[in-house]
């Protein structure tokens, strides 16, 4: 459904960031995207959702299809129009307005009033909470009830793909089980296909059904992630274990020669 | 004691149309961060071009309002379109350093049709005065505080209920996130000059009511911007009540004051009371309280 090609992005006419990324998304699948601070992952979501128009950084090569439209030269608002929404990283809320009109900006680029009224009600019953805090000024809201508004936003522009960006971010483990149960719930219930970033690689290829792992600007893995679970170098970099499933002694990794590999 | 509250009335009625202008000024801070001195020339505009409509193109008065506001509204889409749009993403200060040359191209302008001196637009408000007792009201001014008042109101249910409404506070917040969540800021952009001129406007034909078109006209726009600081750049009520007690106190430094420093305090008094708030409180009355999570 969605596609990038080779796609390479420049910030402000020099810096190189992604340096030909290619890869799918396709209906109603949960995709994991990981790697290391800085590897580009955020930049990838941005240019597909188009706010990289808004921070100098411009897709210089390669192409971003959705449904076979090319959308790489759009608008943010017009690719949240075509059904691609971002969630960004940090839970940015508009902070002054209530809970339920941060839910309603993001229904903004919709003019079928009865089914927004209908979404609200479901976006509630997904998250109980904010239909009790729902007058509330959101940006007194805590760290959990912030991921659930965001992503209840994203729900009301009616997506077909929503891209999350690193949604357990600063939250509890129990709080971070609870959102990832519910992403897979809006998955499958809402057919909303869902393109994950994350550091946390082991909930995240659990949950998902293909994963790509990034590293400087480009992809150096990508497998369905049962296989990646399995993979070699997943378990040690991002999982933390050794073949035998044990933790790893840091003591003994050569740590230089098995990133070289990758770096090459 | 009559003088004195005869005084705070005179304040209150142009009180209501500074209020007005702080407001137009407010509205574009608000969405777009951009501090506008081009407002008291959108004012100064609003009521040449009843002017034009009405005493030399001799058309009748409803007709004549109507395409002066229209004529308001485009030079707002003008203004923005043509000098702040292609600022968009520069640092802001050059946005308001361009408001400024906009400010003096149309000065300009102004001062072309003006010619140093006034220009009178028939008064169409209702002539006479009201009296209360000692008290004495303009019927003209006491008008054109409804009207603002009114346009108040509208403002403010606009704002609170309309989609347009949660469309202009979501980027008055934050741009990329506005954009992210499917608004086109630049159509806020747009839809928020329209509606500032159109403010704007009312505030200028108000005035040229009460005074003619002078030739100093759009330097209220500074007095403008004095209320909006004075009540935070960002709040509307706050242009309610900073416009009102610019007011008020200009003309109780005129009553009380003027006779015993030889007269001019009046003029003077805004500038005074800019420093006292500034001083005292940067964000002004009403500026917006940073949320911050502890």
């Amino acid at each position: 459904m969605l596609n990038l090609k080779n796609i390479e992005v420049i910030y402000s006419d020099v810096i190189l960031v992604l340096k030909g990324v290619s890869l799918q998304v396709p209906e109603e699948q949960i995709i994991a995207l990981l790697g290391a601070n800085g590897a580009g992952k955020t930049t990838t979501l941005k240019a597909i959702s188009g706010l990289l128009h808004t921070e100098l950084g411009e897709v210089t090569d390669g192409s971003i299809e959705f449904q076979g439209d090319r959308i790489d030269r759009l608008d943010p608002e017009r690719i949240v129009k075509c059904g691609i929404v971002q969630v960004m990283e940090g839970r940015p809320l508009f902070e002054h307005l209530t809970v339920e009109e941060n839910l309603m900006v993001g229904a903004y680029s919709r003019n079928d009033k009865p089914a927004v009224r209908n979404d609200l009600e479901r976006v509630y019953r997904y998250f109980p909470k904010l239909q009790v805090l729902r007058a509330r000024t959101s940006g007194y809201l805590s760290g959990g009830e912030r991921q659930m508004l965001v992503m209840g936003r994203a729900m009301m522009a009616k997506p077909k793909i929503m891209l999350l960006d690193e949604p357990s971010m600063g939250l509890s483990p129990l709080l971070v089980k609870e959102i990832f149960k519910l992403i897979k719930q809006i998955n499958e219930q809402e057919k909303v296909s869902i393109l994950l970033v994350e550091q946390n690689a082991r909930i995240a290829l659990d949950l998902s059904e293909y994963g790509y792992v990034m590293e400087n600007g480009r992809i150096v893995l990508d497998g369905p992630s049962l296989k990646l679970l399995e993979n070699e170098d997943i378990r040690e970099f991002y999982l933390g274990l050794s073949d035998k499933g044990k933790r790893k002694s840091y003591r003994e990794v050569k740590h230089y020669r098995r990133r070289k590999r990758w770096l090459a | 004691m009559t003088e004195f509250l005869q005084l705070l009335i005179s304040g209150l009625m142009e009180g209501g149309l500074y209020a007005l202008l702080a407001a137009s000024i407010v509205l574009v801070y608000k969405s777009t961060q951009v501090a506008s001195l081009a407002h008291g020339q959108i004012l100064a505009f609003g009521a040449i071009f009843l002017y034009i409509f009405l005493a030399t193109l001799h058309l009748p008065l409803v007709i004549a309002l109507i395409l002066a506001f229209a004529a308001t509204a485009l030079m707002g889409l003008l203004i923005e379109r043509t000098t702040l749009r292609p600022l968009i993403g520069q640092p802001l200060f050059s946005s308001f350093l361009v408001t400024f040359a906009v400010f003096m191209l149309f000065d300009g302008i102004f001062q072309l049709i003006v010619k140093g001196g006034t220009l009178t637009i028939p008064h169409f408000l209702p002539a006479g005065t009201l009296h209360a007792g000692a008290l004495m009201v303009p019927a003209g001014q006491l008008c054109s505080f409804i009207a603002a008042l009114i346009l108040f109101g509208i403002l403010g249910l606009m704002f609170r209920y309309t989609k347009v409404g949660l469309g202009l506070r979501a980027s008055a917040e934050n741009h990329q996130l506005a954009r992210s969540t499917g608004i086109s800021v630049k159509q806020i952009f747009s839809i928020i000059w329209v509606i500032s001129a159109l403010v704007a406007c009312v505030a200028g034909i108000a005035t040229a009511n009460v005074t003619d078109i002078y030739y100093t006209l759009p330097q209220m726009g500074i007095k403008g911007l004095i209320v909006a600081l004075f009540g935070g750049l960002e709040s509307i009520p706050g242009a309610l009540i900073g416009g009102i007690i610019l007011g008020i106190l200009e003309n109780l430094s005129a009553g009380y004051l003027d006779p015993v420093v030889g007269g001019g305090l009046k003029e003077v008094a805004a500038y005074i009371m800019l420093l006292l708030i500034l001083l005292i409180k940067p964000y002004g009355l009403f500026g917006l309280v940073r949320i911050e999570r502890i």
